[in-house]
């Protein structure tokens, strides 16, 4: 990597547009409300503190195997159904962006994570850990397999279960793009009322919470397919006449 | 294209992906440059709860002021001792703590204003939607930091809950200095946060 002071004024950060984005305050979800800061958010300029970031992430943290479904290559299966997830991490310009970090997380086919927090009485899988590391090619894509996470009750709620998902956390070029999101499966049932996923007003910032199914591939191995591609924050500056 | 839409954290993010990541003195085997120093304090939600399970997480430049981004004009001389960015989880009492170094203070070049040493600092929770950004001055009084991102907060009270607080009585490991930051992401005292 060579300096190239040039791109930190190319590149434009727009604030988030509020319709494209979860509500801050969400009716049934007490903690929105007791959590968010009551003050205005402040405006402040974009430097270079704010225009870099972590980068070359695997440098520091480990990747795991592609697949996930197998805590190791010769332990049996995790039980479920198995996946395989692609898809791509852009800017808004839709510009790849190579070598970004992402972490994914998930709870296993019963819905449990393995996590000191997590009180659902659901069994743990031995053969699965529900976590990933991985890095996107020169083509900003990303693929791993795993089985499909079960849904959950939210702990301090009567009627909330949480529908089939899967976390993602991406480290992108600044410290402007760094991102965390949950993806949910198509044609859930729990998706129509899920307190988190219907608190997008824009239907389609919705829909790209939801992974799209993609034709699965007949083979010695099968699983079911599934893409989400990620856009990130950050475009190219329209050039000022001034 | 619209930028994809954030998403809170959730209660269950994994203990594996913290582990480590609080300690930022060292990389690659080498020792960070410059005073080693504890970052940590307490984040509360209204009524000055303590949030537990927060994530927490930081970058900031090395003790020269150099970011370790290829966009930063000295990058090659970033000390390859310090990578930048850590993460902690905060406990029972909602603290978090971080073993990093002083972060130097950078030049301005082109149209990027010289800054005053500082860290950035966003934090993710339950009940946060999307994350919660601010920044980390050290210094004993406002009035002494000349930085275009602290001028930004009209209030002189905000203003010095920016700072993070020597604590006079302690040190860390090592005799390490240590900083005390407090972060209230809503109440009478409430941590500036920014425009994100």
């Amino acid at each position: 990597m060579k300096p190239n002071p040039a791109d930190t004024s190319e590149v434009e950060y727009a604030p988030y547009r509020e319709d494209t984005q979860l509500a801050r305050y969400i009716k049934n979800y007490p903690r929105s409300f007791t959590r968010n800061p009551s003050q205005p958010l402040i405006q402040r300029p974009l430097t270079l503190s704010e225009l870099t970031g972590p980068v070359a992430l695997d440098q520091r943290l480990g990747i795991s195997a592609q697949d996930i479904a197998h805590v190791s290559p010769a332990s049996p299966r995790a039980i479920g159904q198995y996946i395989e997830v692609t898809g791509s991490v852009t800017d808004e310009d839709g510009a790849p962006l190579a070598g970004s970090m992402i972490e994914i997380w998930q709870a296993n086919s019963a819905g449990k994570y393995i996590h000191e927090m997590d009180r659902h009485e659901a069994p743990i899988d031995p053969n699965f850990t529900g976590l990933g590391r991985f890095v996107t090619d020169a083509e900003g894509r990303y693929k791993f397999r795993s089985i499909k996470p079960g849904a959950y009750p939210v702990t301090e709620s009567d009627w909330w279960w949480r529908p089939p998902h899967i976390h993602f956390s991406i480290f992108g070029p600044s410290w402007m793009n760094r991102f965390i999101t949950q993806i949910f499966f198509p044609g859930e049932p729990l998706n129509e009322t899920d307190l988190l996923l219907n608190a997008v007003q824009n239907p389609e910032a919705r829909d790209r919470l939801i992974f799209e199914t993609t034709p699965t591939v007949v083979g010695a191995v099968n699983f079911l397919t599934f893409r989400r591609d990620f856009v990130l924050r950050g475009k190219k500056r329209t050039p000022q006449l001034d | 294209m619209i930028p994809s839409p954030y998403c809170t954290i959730g209660p269950f993010f994994p203990g594996e992906f913290v582990a480590g990541c609080q300690d930022l003195t060292s990389f690659q085997g080498k020792q960070a440059r410059g005073q080693h120093i504890v970052l940590t304090g307490r984040v509360v939600e209204e009524g000055n709860r303590p949030i537990l399970n927060a994530i927490v997480e930081i970058w900031q430049p090395d003790a020269q002021g150099v970011f370790r981004h290829p966009l930063d004009p000295h990058f090659m001389d970033a000390d390859p001792g310090f990578f930048g960015w850590g993460r902690a989880r905060t406990d029972a009492a909602g603290r978090y703590s971080f073993q990093t170094v002083m972060p130097g203070s950078s030049n301005g070049y082109g149209n990027h204003p010289p800054r005053s040493p500082h860290v950035n600092l966003m934090l993710l929770a339950i009940g946060l939607t999307r994350r919660l950004v601010t920044t980390v001055f050290f210094a004993e009084t406002p009035e002494s930091v000349r930085d275009p991102v602290l001028d930004c907060v009209p209030d002189p009270a905000g203003r010095s809950r920016m700072l993070a607080r020597r604590e006079s009585d302690r040190n860390g490991a090592g005799g390490v200095p240590v900083y005390r930051f407090d972060i209230v992401t809503r109440g009478d005292s409430e941590t500036p946060f920014f425009i994100d």
